[in-house]
């Protein structure tokens, strides 16, 4: 008998039981019965182990690999069972249509145009307030949308929380004293009392770096703004809002991690590479009789990336 | 036999003792003013304002407290140094270690002068110095040339024509807290160097070098010290809090705790998500094609 015809598929009620069709896939059917009784014993052991593995409390790699042999060798023993030790038909089994005839068809669909319409006419009333309680719904199913997008920005796009004389602090809320970074040294700073809010985290963030013992001047106009040699500048990148903290000492670059973004520390945070439209904003600091860093007031422009209001300056 | 002497000089010795007296207060009271800047002055943060200070005939030669321990190299190594230092340093940055060659080409190699002890010892002691090319970007950690001591000497040495700080720290990682460690790493180190530890390219060529194959002392040192691009961090961070950092690194960074039993580079999510879809479930399609397969 050819492999084509083993292929031809059979009425399964009308098979004989010496056909063909019913014989095993399998050449060999001992052997393979052999085959698949190991690779049962591989999987009771391995999800034995798994049981053993569990009631030790072992670590989870050993149980997850305990799991894995066990229940891949049940798996690849019950398809080899159902492959090679099942006939291998293929066998087709024949139902009566489905459909009904063409004129039972047209019947029902007469009777539900004639009569079903007439029944739904005479009720108008009852049509239309449902057509009003819909209407209604498709304007207030509108709402929730609009609601997620959340409170209106309003005027916290422009400003930040560093106010005329606001202590720099570090994350736990410690002033920072002139004295206390080396030149080369890097710290982010928040103004007092906002170290662990939200906001200060996002919008308040300042990078404190100081690259002198001397007043630096960054730009012109901006003579005061670096005493001793620090530096504030704004942690977020004015792409997309990504903290800006790679600080490279000896190039005076901060790169932004997200899109490389590099910004120079000495001219006033101009970008000289990456998708970056604007210098960070600096913030004007000052030195108080006590050595504390302290903002002269609030960035003289919004901080973070651009926004559908904001200037361009 | 009695000495006496005249008005003028009477009012001349009155005045030298005046002026030996007064000195050392005005010297007294002048850095109060001006201490204010320059130096770092909180407490225990690498200078010799820590709350241990052991001094040997006025030199500070050993500082710190329990959680980090800075001793300076011994002098009687400064001879042993110097010749070292002519051997391997010189030709570059000078036999002052001021920067300026034999040659008087300056400005291309760094002035080593008063960078403290754990500068040179990091540099030495990572391999990076001496440098294998003097032209190379940054140069990267490897084997190093010289031995523990001899960077130690050269470090003497050094130290001697201008004595500075930080010293060679040792961290007592009995007294760190790793969790402390890892949130401080987070807010500080983690930007450049990834919170895996494995480092990260940065501007112009330059890169976050990994901290897998550090040692303990040399985090320290380079926490204190800033090597190249990497900041400086003083006052910013107490002793406690370094050694809290070092613990971080010599434990979890450098020995991980990888539950599924492969660390993958920890490369992050998208990393194992590429493996997972390439590995996992290209094992199962091949699976797949194998169950569907007529015999």
């Amino acid at each position: 008998m050819s492999d084509h015809e083993h292929r031809t598929p059979v009425e399964i009620g009308t098979v004989s039981s010496d056909d063909p069709h019913l014989q095993p896939a399998a050449k060999n059917p001992d052997t393979v019965e052999h085959v698949i009784a190991f690779t049962f014993i591989l999987g009771f052991f391995g999800v034995a182990g798994f049981g053993a593995a569990y009631w030790v409390n072992a670590k989870p790699w050993i149980l997850g690999a305990t799991m894995g042999f066990g229940l891949f060798f049940l798996g690849v023993g019950l398809v080899a069972w159902g492959k090679y030790l099942m006939p291998r038909g293929p066998f087709v089994e024949s139902r009566h249509p489905l459909a009904n005839s063409e004129a039972d068809r047209d019947a029902f669909a007469a009777a539900i145009v004639e009569r079903g319409g007439g029944v739904v006419k005479r009720r108008k009333m009852l049509a239309g307030l449902l057509g009003g309680g819909l209407g209604v719904f498709s304007i207030v199913a509108i709402f929730p949308l609009l609601r997620s997008l959340g409170p209106l920005p309003k005027g916290t796009l422009f400003h930040t929380d560093w106010r005329k004389g606001s202590y720099a602090v570090d994350q736990t809320g410690r002033r920072v004293n002139v004295g206390e970074l080396t030149v080369g040294s890097i710290i982010t700073v928040f103004p007092e009392g906002t170290q662990n809010t939200d906001r200060g985290q996002a919008v308040d963030q300042t990078v404190l770096i100081r690259i002198s013992d001397e007043d630096y001047v960054t730009q012109k106009g901006r003579e005061s703004w670096g005493p001793k040699g620090y530096l504030a500048y704004s942690k977020m990148c004015t792409h997309l809002g990504c903290p800006v903290g790679l600080y490279e000492q000896e190039l005076q670059v901060l790169v932004c991690p997200c899109h490389q973004s590099m910004f120079n520390v000495t001219n006033g945070a101009i970008p000289e590479f990456g998708p970056a439209p604007r210098p960070l904003p600096q913030l004007p600091i000052y030195i108080d009789a006590d050595g504390y860093i302290r903002s002269q007031s609030d960035y003289h422009q919004p901080v973070g990336p651009g926004f559908w209001e904001r200037t361009t300056t | 036999m009695g000495v006496t002497l005249s008005l003028p000089r009477r009012a001349l010795l009155l005045s030298a003792c005046l002026v030996l007296s007064a000195g050392p207060v005005l010297l007294f009271l002048a850095p109060a003013s001006a201490s204010t800047y320059g130096q770092t002055t909180r407490k225990n943060s690498g200078t010799p304002n820590s709350s241990t200070v052991v001094k040997k005939n006025g030199v500070v030669v050993k500082y710190g407290n329990k959680y980090i321990t800075y001793t300076a190299p011994s002098a009687s190594l400064n001879e042993l140094g110097n010749a070292l230092y002519l051997e391997n340093c010189a030709s570059c940055h000078g036999t002052q270690a001021n920067g300026v060659p034999a040659s008087g080409t300056s400005g291309a190699y760094p002035d080593l002068v008063g960078l403290g002890p754990a500068t040179i010892d990091f540099w030495i002691d990572s391999g990076r110095m001496p440098a294998k090319n003097v032209r190379a970007i940054e140069a990267p950690r490897r084997q190093p040339a010289l031995t523990p001591d001899q960077a130690l000497a050269i470090a003497a040495w050094v130290n001697s024509l201008s004595p500075s700080y930080p010293s060679i720290p040792t961290p007592n990682l009995k007294n760190a807290n790793v969790a402390e460690g890892a949130a401080i790493f987070a807010l500080n180190c983690a930007a450049c160097h990834t919170i895996e530890g494995d480092g990260d390219a940065l501007a112009e060529s330059t890169f976050a070098p990994s901290l897998r194959h550090i040692p303990a002392f040399q985090v320290v040192e380079a926490v204190r010290t800033g090597p190249g691009d990497m900041p400086r961090f003083t006052g910013n961070l107490s002793d406690q809090q370094v050694d809290d950092v070092v613990a971080y690194v010599t434990t979890e960074i450098q020995h991980p705790n990888n539950p599924g039993g492969f660390g993958l580079g920890g490369l992050g999510p998208v990393a194992e998500g590429f493996v997972g879809l390439l590995v996992g479930v290209g094992l199962l399609v091949l699976i797949c094609y194998w169950v569907g397969e007529r015999s």
